[in-house]
């Protein structure tokens, strides 16, 4: 190897880093947003859920109440958590702050459009994953999963695509 | 007195290429070796064999393409004379090191300042939503998806979950946006103030 061949590659190799990180990765434009809130759902008293637990909005409820299986006379919202969805990488949602007790990991499968959001999800309730389903979000359909019990009531974790407005 | 003959001389009469003295000389003293007469033979033998299996000369095959070949490698010897040498640094050997880096330069800058284009609007096919595949790795547990009309909602109803013991608090982990917080979406938090986090 003659001495500007030598030349010409060390200035590629020195260059070649800087260009790899000068490409932006595709991978984390965010396609959509997620939002994944807990209510605690009982027929008992709504207080056991803490103070800080917020009432749920009008329209929420009613739809709770039309479906029989979510049906309860008290519901309040534990927390949320509304997280970008990447177009390559999973992200996670921790409605509960500083606690791993109910965990959505989601992770965009498919294209995204105004209206749907198809995702692959998993819900880990005490650090187990519990479910691993493949979700459909349209419109204003959200995903109800009506999980583990606590304080007489049971918890419903949701999962929409997200507003401007949480609940 | 070393009176033996060398190898060379001894090759040379093997193959009956010794004349003169110097084969008189050694005829004297090799009159005697009786291994190297019978070598002599056998050599002369051998000769003989071979001079009759192969002929004098040979034709190279295809000797036009050879000549040809032949007369090329010589003119290019001929054009490159080999005593010269290019310069340890003349403008052409930093010629492609500046050239290639002018260009990265330049790429980098237009990488910088040109707008990429918009992302290409995919194409989008109605989806229907079909019963998902539910997995549920924990033993005991069982899962009910529907549809619901009612709740305008998907509803997957877990049984069989392990309760979340009573004396769990969340009471300080409660979270619960009001009107007016800003996003704290991951992609925005970073410009957030921590004093304004409520926890």
């Amino acid at each position: 190897m003659n001495r500007s061949h030598m030349l010409t590659a060390l200035l590629v190799m020195a260059l070649t880093p800087a260009t790899l990180l000068a490409q932006k990765d595709s991978g984390r434009v965010v396609i959509g947003r997620v939002c994944v809130t807990v209510y605690h759902a009982t027929n008992g008293d709504p207080a056991v859920a803490g103070g800080q637990a917020a009432a749920v909005g009008k329209d929420m409820e009613e739809r709770f109440r039309n479906e029989e299986r979510l049906r309860f006379r008290h519901y309040r919202v534990l927390g949320t958590d509304t997280q970008p969805l990447f177009r390559s990488y999973e992200n996670w949602a921790k409605p509960l702050k500083q606690s791993d007790e109910v965990l959505v990991r989601f992770e965009a499968r498919g294209a995204s459009t105004k209206d749907s959001m198809r995702m692959d999800l998993e819900l880990w309730l005490g650090r187990k994953k519990i479910l691993k389903t493949d979700a459909l979000l349209q419109g204003d359909r959200p995903l109800h999963i009506l999980g583990p019990e606590w304080r007489g009531g049971r918890l419903i974790i949701s999962v929409a695509r997200a507003h401007k407005t949480n609940p | 007195m070393n009176t033996n003959p060398d190898e060379v001389k001894l090759a040379l009469w093997l193959d009956d290429e010794l004349h003169g003295e110097e084969l008189e000389a050694f005829e004297k003293w090799v009159a005697d070796q009786p291994g190297h007469l019978a070598a002599r033979e056998e050599s002369r033998e051998w000769r003989k064999m071979m001079n009759a299996a192969l002929p004098a000369s040979e034709e190279p095959p295809y000797p036009d393409f050879f000549n040809s070949r032949l007369a090329k490698a010589i003119h290019e010897l001929n054009a490159t004379p080999a005593g010269k040498s290019a310069p340890a640094f003349s403008w052409r050997s930093w010629l492609m090191p500046v050239t290639a880096c002018a260009g990265m330069v330049a790429a980098f800058w237009m990488g910088g300042t040109l707008k990429q284009p918009p992302p290409t609007p995919m194409v989008i096919t109605p989806v229907s939503e079909k019963k998902p595949l539910v997995y549920l790795p924990e033993k005991g547990v069982a899962a009910d998806w529907f549809r619901s009309e009612e709740a305008s909602a998907t509803v997957i109803v877990l049984q069989g979950v392990s309760a979340i013991p009573d004396s769990t608090d969340f009471f300080s982990t409660a979270y619960i946006p009001m009107q007016g917080d800003k996003d704290r979406t991951a992609s925005n938090r970073e410009n957030e103030d921590p004093k304004s986090v409520r926890q």
